[in-house]
């Protein structure tokens, strides 16, 4: 048994420097990519949405409804990291956080951003008693806070504006805008229609996008058409699962995606959709 | 062995007749011995052999007649359809899917009137919300709607499937309380073990490597993507996930090689490599597959060491009877202890046949070994897996033959990932990394397959009748030459239970544990040459085999 170790000695040496040098180039090769990822995760009916900058900070936007997220967040990050920088719970519904509970389970998080609106679930309450036993800092978001992930890129939050405790979780949801030069990317959460009003009144040239990520999986309760009009996307992205009950996405949001002559991408049709900007175009995988 | 086959017999009778028409074919069974009796020459041999197989077969009647009398406690029959408040533990590990989580609980006591009443135990299948979570000992209070379960396919007999594990009750969500825990204490530690495993590798691995090295090395379902368990099936790679009796045999051998660097008296290390296999089997859950391997397992050991022969035949058999008397229905109704069965029968019986076959491949790294052993079991389970879902997976050769070389390694390093885990994630790195390889490549290997479109052929209407003629064909190929020895030429007789005895005592041999003489023929002989010096005398028929060094 010595003997025969000592014998192939040399190749177990060989088999470890080709190894070694194999995760090397790995490394080189997944680092080296200095675009801004933007990947709309297939995870069924619900969110999740993976911003990855050419400096590997990592924001994650809503984990799904189940362990799905896991698997598609393997497919999108070197094997290798482990950790997430922000993990942003746009509000507390169960197709939006469920996910978010493997993640945090799995993942080193630094930070998790939420709406601040008081849910009754079994889901929320595990994520908040979850946020609190791994002591990942919370952060209430509100409008105007930015996170600047480098020189030219951040992330804008449009929405909530005010304490949204009481408010239906929905109504409650984070609005985002996530910025590099000259692109932008619009994450909407389930913000219904009267929200996506509200936006209007208030700001609307900071609507303005090239990729939005149409309002509940793409449900007639959101994506107005003065909305899509004024966020005036190239692309719209749908999150929504294969043939769920809800029949999402609605034949109305699809007809007001067609005539503003947005190229929409569904999740349910095409698996993970991975954009990718150079601060210039975004190209889509 | 005839005591077996009757009482097996008997079982399988019983679960596809009621009594009435068991004992009826008994009665018919009687008749024809008694017949083949009155016109054989030989009467005494048969005479004896009739009587036992006949009693067996009796007996088996008998025991699946216990087993079919249990049914859903009277205190409870009553409320199906209505509410109940119930109160007991949780007696298995919860089930973790998609979006709910599926519990087996067992009820000590009902609510009525006001009061707790003490009821005879009964389990319930409850599905529950995914949160919070639950574990296996957890004593709980439950309050739903106690309903049947009703079949919610023709092709599926999902009652009978409850059925078999004393599960005749379901609750859809009820609202429930933890009160406190109980259970055993050493399946508690186990599973604790199990979940320990889990995280310890999926800190450090992404998914779905993680679950997958968590199903290959201590058969954890969970966790596993919908599609990839599909893409799993589709190139008949699924065994892996789910802990097949391979991943167990090399499991079981590596605790006994662990165990002898231990100072042990001999009997000792025995015992706890028993004792070890045992502890494994409950922390996997204890299904089917692994129960059947751990038994051959356990054998194995046994023989080594009392110095008796490992028959795996015998053993085989022996595990599959013990099994069936403990619970009489799986015989029909688990579908993974028949696939395991037919799948361990191919190894033992065709491989030797089919090794031939594969000449073309070279024997470095066993690769003819494997590229039979997994063409046999494929073969055996094919027209069951075709009957039983109507799918048969057309890649699962090259699949197979590609990933099952990897996976000792696979397994090695995923236990040290998890091993050095336990001190600080850091000193596993390396380990993950490396099983991450690993994984990844066994993973990239079933995608590939699973993507052409003919990976898989659907057969919807495959009946029982062409299931039953294929295994027809199958035993007539592995026993022809025995059963017609008249149209074979002398010398083509191959003697293959001492061929494939032989080959096993020329393994033993190689670990310095056999020498001596086996009866044989030349052409077996020759055969043989290819693994050590075997000397043919033609007189006594005998072939010897040196010591090797």
């Amino acid at each position: 048994m010595k003997n025969k170790i000592k014998q192939n000695f040399k190749w177990y040496f060989l088999g470890l420097l080709f190894t070694a040098t194999f995760f090397v180039w790995y490394a080189v090769f997944a680092e080296s990519d200095q675009r801004l990822t933007v990947a709309f995760l297939n995870v069924g009916q619900g969110d999740a949405i993976l911003i990855n900058t050419p400096n590997d900070q990592q924001i994650l936007i809503d984990g799904g409804p189940n362990k799905q997220v896991l698997a598609e967040l393997s497919k999108v990050m070197p094997f290798y990291d482990r950790s997430i920088d922000v993990v942003i719970a746009t509000h507390p519904d169960q197709d939006h956080i469920s996910g978010l509970l493997d993640v945090l389970e799995r993942y080193e998080v630094d930070f998790v951003m939420e709406p601040g609106v008081e849910s009754e679930t079994t889901v929320y309450k595990e994520f908040e008693k979850l946020v609190d036993e791994k002591q990942i800092k919370k952060i209430l978001a509100r409008r105007g806070m930015k996170l600047v992930l480098s020189d030219n890129i951040y992330l804008l939050i449009l929405f909530p504006d005010r304490d949204v405790s009481k408010m239906d979780t929905n109504d409650a949801s984070i609005v985002a805008k996530l910025v590099y030069g000259n692109t932008s990317f619009l994450f909407t959460g389930d913000s219904p229609k009267k929200i996506e009003g509200y936006l209007i009144s208030i700001d609307k040239e900071n609507l303005d996008v090239d990729v939005l990520k149409a309002g509940h999986h793409g449900s007639k309760t959101s994506s107005a058409e003065s909305f899509v009009g004024y966020a005036s996307p190239e692309y719209a992205i749908i999150s929504a699962g294969k043939n769920n009950r809800y029949g999402h996405p609605h034949q109305e949001v699809m007809d007001i995606l067609e005539k503003f002559k947005v190229k929409t991408l569904r999740t349910d049709l095409l698996g993970s959709i991975i954009m990718k900007s150079d601060g210039e175009n975004i190209s889509v995988k | 062995m005839v005591l077996i086959f009757g009482f097996i017999a008997g079982v399988g009778v019983h679960s596809f007749f009621d009594a009435f028409w068991s004992a009826a074919i008994f009665a018919v069974l009687l008749v024809f011995s008694a017949l083949v009796l009155f016109f054989l020459t030989s009467r005494k041999k048969f005479f004896l052999t009739a009587a036992l197989a006949l009693a067996a077969f009796s007996l088996g009647v008998w025991r699946y007649e216990i087993k079919d009398q249990k049914s859903v406690p009277a205190v409870l029959e009553s409320r199906i359809n209505s509410e109940a408040a119930l109160r007991g533990l949780i007696v298995d590990e919860p089930d973790e899917r998609e979006n709910n989580t599926r519990l087996v609980f067992s009820a000590e006591s009902l609510r009525q009137d006001g009061q707790w009443q003490d009821i005879s135990r009964g389990k319930i299948l409850v599905y529950a919300e995914k949160y919070p979570e639950f574990k296996y000992g957890d004593f709980l209070e439950i309050k739903g709607i106690l309903k049947e379960p009703e079949n919610f396919s023709e092709d599926f007999d999902w009652r009978a499937y409850l059925a078999k594990d004393d599960i005749f009750l379901l609750m859809n969500y009820p609202k429930i309380e933890k009160q406190g825990e109980a259970g055993s204490f050493i399946k508690q530690k186990l599973f604790a073990l199990k979940n320990n495993f889990l995280a310890g590798i999926s800190r450090v691995l992404p998914e779905p490597h993680a679950s997958f090295l968590g199903g290959l090395v201590i058969g954890a379902k969970k966790n596993i993507p919908e599609d990839l368990r599909e893409d799993f099936k589709k190139t008949g790679a699924i065994h892996l996930v789910t802990l097949s009796g391979y991943n167990v045999t090399i499991i079981a051998e590596n605790i006994g090689r662990a165990l002898t660097f231990l100072p042990l008296p001999r009997f000792i290390g025995i015992a706890l490599s028993i004792l070890a296999i045992i502890f494994f089997t409950v922390m996997t859950g204890a299904s089917a597959t692994i129960v059947r391997a751990s038994i051959m397992a356990v054998l194995v050991l046994l023989a080594r060491s009392t110095g008796r022969v490992y028959e795996a035949t015998f053993a085989l058999l022996a595990a599959g009877f013990l099994m069936v008397l403990q619970n009489p229905k799986i015989l029909r109704f688990d579908s993974s202890f028949q696939l395991s069965f037919a799948a361990t029968l191919g190894l033992i019986f065709l491989a030797p046949r089919l090794e031939k076959y594969f000449s073309f491949l070279p024997k470095n790294f066993g690769l003819r070994g494997q590229a039979a052993a997994t063409a046999s079991a494929q073969l055996a389970v094919s027209p069951l897996i075709l009957y039983l879902m109507g799918t048969i997976s057309l890649v699962a050769l090259p699949v197979n033959i590609l990933i099952l070389m990897f996976i000792p390694a696979t397994m090695l390093f995923g236990f040290l990932t998890w091993f050095f885990g336990l001190f600080h994630y850091l000193i596993s790195l390396p380990f993950a990394w490396i099983t991450w390889l690993f994984l990844n490549y066994e993973l990239w290997v079933v995608n590939i397959f699973a993507r052409f479109s003919w990976a898989e052929w659907l057969a919807p209407n495959f009946s029982a009748f062409s299931a039953v003629l294929i295994y027809g064909l199958l035993v007539w190929f592995v026993f022809k030459p025995q059963l017609f020895p008249g149209f074979f030429k002398n010398n083509e007789r191959a003697p293959l239970e001492v061929l494939r005895q032989t080959k096993h005592y020329i393994e033993k041999k190689a670990e310095g544990e056999f020498a001596g003489k086996v009866r044989g023929t030349k052409n077996s002989a020759e055969l043989l040459t290819g693994f050590a010096p075997a000397l043919w005398s033609k007189e006594t028929d005998e072939f010897e085999i040196e010591e090797i060094k």
